[in-house]
């Protein structure tokens, strides 16, 4: 009897204890939670430098959780201090929404960011998960996702526009090379404002460096909107370990009712395609 | 003590990351060069995204009341940052750092909230002035 309430005892214990260290983390159980396969220093914190994971044959693994090191790629998409390459109506387009800080900005009414500077807002992390046939991105903001396709298939012959285009990939030794084509035109292609068309096709190389570092190039081709093909700067992307995404609905957008009140009265917009 | 801590901690990384969510422009919505400080006390607390709004009556020099709202960041910017949705209560007196809206209205963009009960200062995790 006595060995049992010793037993019993420890073990109320223990729930304690247990209790106790758990105390007020159910929350972090999600946002602090061991993502098995993360390579870990002797102290168990994730090693960041650790090589590039690869999948079972032998590809680079870009899967993660992952975030811009800065907004800066978010600004505006080209090296600093170079300009895009740009036609006069949509120099006259950028101007407009660099003048008005961002008139009509989609992402001011909850419309997604595009390609590429959904990746870029940094507050706001992806994550990617590949699979054998298929790469997901998963966006935070606003839950949004894209698949890059990548089973053979090859990019879809005047296809319905959409704000994420049609995304295939193929790997370039260790570069997963990402070409999309079939874009919407209302997605800017940075929060400064560089316009693109439907014609616009964009190629993304993706390198994840090690562990815990992924850069990404991305060639803007848009015939329409640029007198030639541009690149972007490099995209430095950091991985935020042992965590997980969050729910981002546009449920409380109170910020239109003020913006429109600063816009109002702002010379209209210029038109914003070429054709 | 500790997690509190680890908040001020977390907080301070994040103050210096800066501006990091892009769903509007800061710019034109809030103005960099209208710095205002208010205290008053919580009547509302919007915890919801793209940004989280929290409002509060200020008591004029005149002895009236006026209810002012404050834009903060996301809610997983927040969490992130340490904040839970129960860290600022309906009825906390706060002092609020905060950046005016453009259009005059009682609406701020807030960068810093100090909890008057305890005096612990907590980031808002909004965006930084551009």
């Amino acid at each position: 009897m006595r060995t049992d309430h010793i037993a019993a005892w420890r073990g109320g214990m223990l729930a304690l204890v247990l209790v106790c260290a758990t105390h007020g983390t159910a929350l972090a159980q999600w946002l602090s939670v061991p993502v098995p396969g993360t390579p870990r220093t002797a102290d168990g914190k994730p090693n960041l430098n650790a090589p590039t994971p690869r999948t079972a044959d032998g590809k680079p693994d870009l899967t993660g959780v992952w975030h811009a090191d800065t907004m800066r790629y978010n600004d505006n998409l080209l090296p600093p201090g170079t300009q895009a390459p740009m036609l006069p109506w949509a120099a006259e387009v950028y101007k407009h929404r660099v003048e008005t800080q961002g008139y009509d900005r989609p992402m001011t009414r909850c419309m997604p960011h595009g390609v590429p500077d959904a990746m870029t807002v940094a507050g706001l992390p992806f994550k990617i998960l590949q699979m054998p046939t298929v790469t997901v991105i998963l966006f935070e903001e606003f839950h949004k996702y894209r698949q890059l396709h990548t089973d053979g298939r090859k990019l879809p012959v005047d296809p319905d526009p959409a704000y994420y285009g049609y995304s295939i990939g193929r790997w370039d030794g260790d570069t997963f090379v990402v070409e999309t084509a079939g874009f919407k035109e209302g997605s800017w292609l940075d929060n400064s404002g560089h316009p693109h068309t439907e014609a616009l096709r964009t190629t993304e190389r993706f390198r994840r460096i090690n562990f815990g570092r992924m850069d990404l190039d991305v060639t803007i081709d848009d015939p329409k909107a640029y007198s030639r093909t541009w690149t972007s700067d490099t995209l430095h992307f950091l991985l935020s370990p042992d965590t997980e995404l969050l729910e981002h609905l546009c449920e409380n957008n109170r910020d239109v009712e003020h913006l429109e009140n600063f816009w109002q009265g702002q010379q209209a917009a210029p038109p914003t395609t070429g054709r | 003590m500790r997690p509190r801590l680890a908040i001020v901690i977390c907080l301070a990384s994040l103050a210096v990351s800066g501006r990091a969510l892009a769903h509007h422009s800061f710019a034109a919505e809030f103005d960099a060069n209208q710095p205002i400080t208010l205290t008053g006390t919580v009547t509302k607390l919007e915890w919801a995204n793209p940004h989280i709004w929290f409002f509060m009556d200020v008591k004029n020099k005149d002895g009236s009341v006026s209810n002012w709202g404050f834009e903060m960041g996301g809610t997983g910017q927040l969490l992130r940052a340490g904040w839970k949705r129960d860290s600022m209560k309906i009825g906390d007196e706060v002092t609020v750092d905060a950046r005016r809206a453009r259009d005059g209205s009682n609406h701020a963009n807030a960068q810093n909230v100090t909890l008057a009960k305890t005096g612990q200062r907590l980031f808002a995790g909004s965006p930084a002035p551009q």
